[in-house]
């Protein structure tokens, strides 16, 4: 009985105390240490971006937080839908947001971020032309809405111990030599798009036959192990051998050959999706300036090499941190080759109609499974 | 009954722990695997609980958490367990009602509620903040207490409540003396099981935690696209380590009548 | 009590958690419930406009049924094997052990699930792949020599979904059955009432309001789920929670997954309205 009234009491205490400590001292602001480091009027850089994906490297609250007296807080997203979701109900918050280009598009039309006044950037004139002339970034005007920072490709990774010879065209993830062994990403987009470019279709953006489509995605499917949706997966699966092969994005493909996985990343001759992701300032930024600062800084050579250092990058945007890679780095030796570059095809911003379309059409062919 | 059956009884007992405990065991043995991929066989190694201890991210996180569910299972049980008692004690109109909606957060996937939220507060003009997310934590909690507290009162002696009142009790001694000690393993329950649903809430942390706040699940989510090393394996084997001893030392205490 | 003393009370005791309720999920549960019947999610400058097209989508698309069925149906067996699991676990904890272990036994059921899902659900992907630690268990204990590859079926999902549904029902039928006086059944045995009927007619129908409740908490939730199917699932983890997630994350339809998700809500409800009345009819039956 006792035991029961001091159980009563020590639950009375942990709920009074809870509720203190929330109302107080908010658990989640930094600890005490951090905040009495710094001076308490700091400017917070608020940025959204995928978890792990180089902005969030140490190195960079290192040299640019502490350089500029920032803090830099982050917002992780899990899919490029939750950027707009997040800049559509919370206005005026973020300072910096990194949409693919198909989807700066989208945030553009609606108005969700501003023009960018390239002149203030430094770095500007530093981009390969290809990127910087890209006409995704801008509007009917021509006004520069997104600067583009990395790129990469969604194309073919297997497992070098399995197939010694190398992999030689698109058509392995439907051959029944390998059934059972395919991993396929998750996505109605990189779904329609490869099967369109397995049935020989340059132009996978729009179809010659969605139909054919959808019968090439129902023999893809009795092919496939499981579908993905992250790098982590896909690595877990491939290192415990549940797949051999599979679309994979080619940075994630180097991080994983650099961790020690027996993993080979090719663009095959029929081709594969590319994507450039873009840094971009959302309408009514905060902190304005300090967004241009972080913008110019993440597009420097500094930043990108650091990064591939640290982590792994995909490929860059400049020239100049193209020139001081190694030769037989993956992102020069592969992804610099123009003629890789000729075989892919870059996402393009699709109509709510088309997503609704194509979305409807993987939901289908899933669901027959 | 005959000796056989309490043998086959524990048995049975040890054999649901078993499956119950299976791949609690195997996720912290991967914390102690040199792999990053969770590779077999077993390569023993302490690296990310090493690592671990350098992540301010995910032990901020961590704490964040503990914090919020203990917040979350003690007042959606206190005040889940008062609707529970005028629910079972008084006849009421409208009492139906309020058993249907109960349905809502349980039936309608917390993505979708954690997304409407978003909108209501936005529109509300009440920006993201602690109290934001322990409106959501709580509103989610409350039908798991309300219901398991329902089971509890339904048809619990009240003669004995009675008795002691017309020996001339208070009622607040009735209720510590007689009422709380039988209604205890619905509480624990409650406490246990909204500590768990807010401990383990992704969807509705991460779109209502103010910026710069995070909690272990939205830590994992989040970091599960890039990749998430064996410390989030670490991190949860401490976790279960505390939460054992916890149960074990209180248990002690706690006497099911 | 005076009625106006009483109704002052029923207010005090409901009125803070059902305020909370009201607005913390019934309120925006509302909103989505509007939006299932408008064309485009009303913020910014998109033009909205009342309309039944969602619902009409989803009864033109066989496909949606299907997956709607197949969720039920996984809902179905997950609350059995709960139910069948975990009923003599419940009754083991409440009759048999001895009662100073009831408390901590109890506490350990659901410790497990103080621990997140996602790390919950690549253990047992770790435990039931091909050449995991399942297959190594049964080779080494000399019962398969082979590979029960039960990762990325259908099995997978359901061994998954009880495993984390499990202790809901073990804890609710606890609290049901441990209120059963042990007085009780000690009269009914010297009354020469065998183990069988002491079970069939005294534990069994004071444990149904906790089959129920555990039932509700299972059956309920499992029908939407999409973590457990994506991540164990593999080529058959297509399901109707899934879809609804992809409306909310990969694509911005919102309207059409709030669709989805109260279509399932009334299934849920017809369901329960039907069960409700069945068991008022068994009760008039047995002249309760």
């Amino acid at each position: 009985m006792k035991a029961q009234a001091l159980l009563f009491v020590l639950l009375s205490i942990f709920l009074i105390t809870a509720c203190a400590r929330e109302a107080g001292a908010p658990p989640g602001t930094a600890p005490a240490t951090e905040t009495t480091a710094l001076p308490a009027e700091t400017v917070t850089l608020r940025v959204i971006n995928w978890n792990g994906y180089g902005s969030d490297e140490s190195f960079v609250l290192e040299e640019f937080g502490k350089k500029l007296n920032v803090k830099i807080e982050h917002d992780y997203i899990n899919s490029e839908e939750e950027i707009l979701t997040k800049l559509r109900t919370s206005p005026a918050t973020y300072d910096a947001i990194l949409p693919n280009v198909a989807y700066l598009q989208i945030a553009m039309q609606e108005g969700l971020i501003e023009p960018i006044d390239t002149s203030r950037l430094q770095n500007w004139e530093k981009l390969l032309p290809r990127f910087r002339d890209l006409p995704g970034l801008r509007d009917a005007s021509g006004a520069v809405y997104g600067v583009p920072w990395v790129w990469g490709a969604t194309a073919i990774a297997y497992n070098t111990e399995k197939f010694p010879g190398g992999i030689q065209s698109i058509q392995a993830l439907w051959d029944p030599a390998n059934k059972g062994q395919v991993g396929i990403f998750d996505s109605f987009e990189d779904a329609v798009v490869f099967a369109g470019l397995a049935l020989g279709d340059r132009t996978p953006y729009q179809p010659d036959d969605l139909q054919a489509v959808k019968q090439k995605l129902m023999e893809l499917l009795d092919n496939v192990k499981t579908l993905w949706a992250s790098e982590d997966e896909f690595n877990k699966l491939f290192a415990n051998g549940d797949i051999t092969l599979g679309n994979y994005w080619s940075g994630a493909a180097a991080r994983a050959a650099k961790m020690g996985l027996p993993m080979a990343f090719v663009v095959p001759p029929e081709g594969a999706l590319g994507w450039i992701d873009t840094w971009a300032i959302p309408k009514n930024a905060p902190h304005k300036d300090l967004a241009y600062q972080w913008l110019d800084y993440m597009i420097s050579p500094e930043f990108y090499l650091t990064w591939d250092s640290v982590a792994g990058a995909p490929a860059p945007t400049t020239q100049a941190s193209l020139d001081a890679l190694p030769e037989d780095h993956f992102n020069r030796a592969v992804m610099g080759d123009p003629e890789v570059l000729a075989r892919l095809v870059f996402m393009e911003t699709m109509t709510p109609e088309t997503r609704e379309e194509w979305n409807r059409l993987w939901e289908e062919v899933k669901a027959g499974h | 009954m005959s000796r056989v059956t309490p043998a086959l009884a524990y048995l049975y007992a040890l054999l649901v722990l078993v499956f119950l405990y299976g791949p609690l065991i195997v996720m912290i043995l991967m914390g102690l695997n040199r792999s990053p991929f969770y590779e077999l066989p077993l390569q023993f190694d302490l690296v990310w609980f090493r690592k671990l201890a350098t992540n301010e991210r995910i032990l901020n996180a961590t704490r964040n958490s503990i914090v919020l569910a203990f917040g979350v299972s003690l007042l959606s049980t206190f005040i889940g367990t008062l609707a529970a008692w005028a629910m079972t004690r008084y006849r009421f109109q409208g009492r139906n009602l309020l058993q249907v909606l109960l349905i809502p957060p349980i039936a309608i996937p917390w993505l979708i509620l954690a997304v409407a939220l978003l909108l209501m507060f936005y529109w509300l003009k009440i920006p993201r903040s602690l109290f934001t997310l322990l409106v959501g934590h709580v509103g989610v909690a409350l039908p798991y207490v309300i219901l398991v507290m329902m089971t509890r009162f339904q048809g619990l002696d009240r003669t004995l409540e009675e008795a002691a009142r017309s020996l001339g009790a208070s009622p607040l001694v009735v209720f510590l003396r007689i009422t709380l000690p039988l209604i205890l393993p619905g509480l624990v329950a409650s406490v246990m099981f909204t500590f768990a649903v807010s401990f383990d809430n992704f969807t509705l942390s991460h779109f209502l935690a103010p910026q710069g706040v995070s909690t272990l699940p939205v830590e994992i989510y989040t970091s599960i696209r890039k990749g998430f090393t064996p410390e989030i394996n670490a991190i949860s084997a401490i976790v279960f380590f505390f939460s054992a001893a916890l149960v074990v030392l209180s248990s002690r205490e706690i006497k099911f009548v | 009590m005076s009625p106006w003393r009483r109704s002052l009370a029923l207010v005090a005791l409901l009125a803070p958690a059902y305020g909370w309720l009201v607005f913390a999920v019934i309120a925006p549960l509302t909103i989505m419930l509007i939006f299932s019947f408008l064309n485009d999610v009303p913020i910014g400058e998109r033009v909205v406009f009342f309309t039944f097209e969602n619902y009409r989508d989803f009864f033109q698309h066989a496909f949606y049924w299907r997956l709607t069925a197949k969720s039920l149906l996984t809902g179905f067996y997950t609350t059995l094997l709960c139910l069948v699991l975990g009923y003599p676990m419940a009754l083991v904890m409440a009759k048999v052990i001895p009662s100073h272990w009831r408390a901590a036994l109890f506490m350990l059921v659901i410790v497990p699930f103080w621990s997140n899902t996602i790390v919950r659900l690549y253990s047992w992907a770790i435990v039931l792949r091909k050449g995991g630690v399942l297959d190594l268990l049964l080779q080494a204990l000399g019962l398969s020599p082979g590979s029960l590859e039960i990762l990325y079926t259908y099995r997978a999902i359901l061994i998954g979904l009880v495993h984390g549904y499990l202790p809901y029902m073990v804890l609710t039928l606890y609290i049901a059955l441990d209120r059963v006086d042990d007085s009780l059944l000690e009269a009914a045995a010297s009354l020469g009432a065998n183990a069988w009927q002491r079970f069939w007619r005294i534990l069994f129908p004071l444990s149904i309001p906790g089959m129920i409740s555990g039932s509700i908490l299972i059956f309920i939730p499992v029908i939407g789920s999409f973590v457990e199917p994506r991540l164990l699932g593999g080529r058959a983890g297509t399901m109707i929670g899934t879809i609804i997630e992809d409306q909310f994350v990969q694509l911005f339809k919102w309207n059409f997954g709030a669709t989805l998700s109260f279509l399932l809500l009334l299934i849920v409800l017809i369901f329960m309205l039907a069960f409700g009345l069945l068991l008022r009819r068994t009760r008039l039956l047995r002249g309760e």
